[in-house]
């Protein structure tokens, strides 16, 4: 597993907003379900005192972390407030921020990652779904259920795409060591690379699957940067260029980042692609 | 949201990049109260329009003050590449001397503001990095530095008068403060009297639009404008299968799989998160309206998104097309139940009701 495991301490901001305090539940739950110390904290601003799902809710994310023990903040802030969340937990000591808020203006993003990079944080997102090590630690909105402990790594810019894969791949009998939602925004923190740098240094993963779209070449750069075993899927073959494809990210500009040129470039890379999600398990298991 | 040459402008001048003298007018009739005469004789009217290509699909003219009423009114009754021209740009004649090109974008990779300058312009920029890429220069700028360095900005310019230097910055600054994706001068030309924006691009960050206090696209169709209401992304292509998914990731694999099974959809629609039953029957009802549908085919991952909530919008809707549908995830029999025994066909793998929804579009 990667970025964090079942001892790690885990506060939520937005903690009492829809969102935020549903999810509490659902990471909760996964967390007595595997033994895990889950979220410790919650932070809303104007709110402590409250409790959340039996979480304690605080102010701010510095009083929080003088209550609790906690190295990573998963975020639901709205998205006007959610690049200064980012921040405010990278500020505090925080060291892997997920943000799974969607529609944060990019400016703000690309600020928020330069300064949590200056802080030694990490971000995941935004608009992604966060990430799943299935046996130790649930960070953000993935369904638990989907997802088997193993050895395969999983990347991608997408959610519910994810899902369906990860179902694919447990179904197949491969199960995963993480699955990491990097988000679907055209700036992101953690890139496929980063993720990818992550997983070598993982004994428990053996393979990688990763999942793209169009937009951008961040998929070719990862693929590029490891050693690892990897096999591909690339989403919006069918895609017409300068049409955003649901995600912000996920737009053919000025003939860069089609599928097709994307798939090309992968394979040039040695890298199997998948035409279909169905056929991502057979490509994994001829690698391992 | 890409904006007009004349709100770009507007905006670039207001951070004091030279632009040329000009008037905005919405009919030939607004230059009869003379508001284009101090202008100069020669000028140039520019359809404002959102299409590449403008200046070769008609909508630049030339006039002098004698012919500019004529020239006007031939202009207003264009279409270029199908759009009506409704505002025209009149602006004063400049006289080139040399023709630059300067950028800025967001460069995904690195999460920076990326710098292009060229020594030539008027062309596009991807012609000049093939054919003579030592005219082109580049420069990242982590966004939250207020100013482009100084050494960049003398890089960048090369030979180029050093005037250029103080737009750069001043285009950087519009970049960053106005929420922009692109800021571009097309080209950027020198004049005896110094440097100006002859074209101006910007957009802006669709996210950004409410704080920038700019009003949404004006030009939606109008299932756009509905989809949008709804909080759907949507996309109209030219197909015979309308396609509904939750998430933007399984949406385009299930238009991907519709054409890897030799079909055509009919658009993009990804109702997004926590979709409950209002929201299906709207999106049922939208993609049921285009009449080149013959087929539809519901593909939802339940998550938040529970699936008799789904079956129940998908009933509510009542449409006339088959629709085939693909649920799994939470309440997933529940919604099963619901769809069971009133023609709806019900498949277990995306790939099944992907092959169902081609063979029925035939």
């Amino acid at each position: 597993m990667i970025y964090a495991d079942k001892k790690t301490g885990v506060i939520v901001t937005g903690a009492t907003g829809k969102q935020g305090a549903f999810h509490i539940s659902l990471m909760n739950e996964y967390a007595r379900t595997v033994g895990g110390r889950g979220v410790v904290a919650g932070v809303s601003p104007g709110r402590a005192g409250q409790e959340v799902d039996g979480v304690p809710v605080y102010n701010t994310v510095r009083d929080a972390l003088r209550e609790h023990d906690a190295a990573c903040s998963v975020i639901f802030v709205p998205a006007f407030a959610a690049a200064d969340s980012i921040m405010e937990s990278a500020n505090a000591g925080i060291t892997l921020a997920v943000a799974i808020t969607e529609h944060i203006p990019v400016h703000d993003t690309m600020k928020a990652i330069s300064f949590a990079g200056m802080n030694g944080c990490s971000v995941i997102g935004p608009n992604c779904p966060g990430l799943i090590s299935p046996g130790e630690i649930k960070l953000g909105i993935m369904p638990a259920h989907l997802a088997t402990r193993g050895n395969i790594g999983v990347i991608s810019r997408s959610g519910t795409l994810t899902y369906e894969i990860v179902d694919e791949l447990t179904k197949a009998g491969l199960g995963q060591s993480t699955v990491v939602g990097i988000g679907g925004d055209p700036v992101i923190g953690q890139t496929f690379a980063d993720v990818l740098a992550r997983f070598e240094d993982d004994p428990q993963t053996k393979a990688v699957a990763i999942i793209g779209e169009v937009g951008g070449s961040l998929e070719e750069e990862g693929a590029k940067s490891t050693d690892l075993p990897i096999v591909a899927y690339i989403a919006g073959v069918s895609a017409p260029p300068e049409k955003r494809m649901g995600h912000a990210g996920a737009i053919i500009e000025g003939g860069e980042g089609d599928a097709r040129s994307k798939i090309e470039r992968l394979r040039e890379n040695g890298v199997p692609v998948a035409s279909r999600p169905s056929e991502i398990p057979a490509l994994i298991k001829k690698l391992i | 949201m890409k904006l007009l040459e004349y709100e770009a402008k507007k905006i670039f001048g207001s951070y004091g990049i030279p632009v040329p003298r000009g008037v905005l007018i919405h009919s030939p009739e607004d230059l009869e109260s003379g508001v284009a005469e101090s202008l100069g004789d020669g000028v140039v009217l520019k359809a404002q329009v959102d299409v590449g290509g403008r200046g070769k699909a008609g909508g630049i003219l030339m006039a002098d003050q004698g012919s500019l009423a004529g020239t006007a009114r031939d202009l207003f009754g264009r279409e270029i590449k199908g759009i009506p021209v409704r505002e025209v740009l009149v602006e004063e004649r400049i006289s080139i001397e040399h023709e630059y090109y300067v950028s800025i974008a967001i460069d995904r990779s690195s999460r920076k503001a990326l710098i292009l300058f060229a020594d030539s312009g008027g062309v596009e920029i991807e012609s000049v990095a093939r054919e003579n890429p030592d005219a082109l220069r580049k420069a990242s700028v982590p966004v939250i530095l207020h100013d482009v360095p100084a050494f960049m900005l003398r890089e960048l310019r090369g030979d180029a008068p050093k005037e250029v230097e103080k737009v750069i910055n001043r285009l950087y600054r519009a970049f960053c403060e106005k929420d922009a994706l692109l800021a571009e001068i097309n080209p950027l030309v020198s004049t005896p009297s110094g440097i100006v924006a002859a074209d101006a691009k910007l957009i802006v960050d669709d996210n950004a639009l409410k704080r920038q206090g700019i009003e949404q696209n004006r030009d939606l169709s109008e299932r756009e404008r509905v989809a949008e209401e709804h909080g759907f992304s949507y996309v109209e292509l030219d197909g015979e299968i309308g396609v509904i998914g939750n998430g933007a990731g399984l949406t385009m694999a299930t238009l991907d799989l519709i054409e890897f099974y030799h079909g055509k959809a009919a658009n993009f629609l990804d109702v997004g998160g926590g979709a409950d039953q209002e929201r299906v029957r709207h999106a049922v009802s939208l993609v049921a309206g285009v009449s080149s549908v013959r087929v539809i085919i519901v593909n939802l991952l339940g998550g938040i998104t529970r699936c008799d909530d789904v079956a129940r919008g998908i009933v509510e809707a009542g449409v006339h097309q088959q629709i085939i549908v693909r649920l799994a995830g939470t309440n997933e029999d529940l919604g099963k139940e619901i769809l069971a025994g009133k023609g709806y066909r019900m498949m277990d793998s995306m790939e099944d009701a992907v092959r169902a929804a081609v063979e029925e579009s035939r």
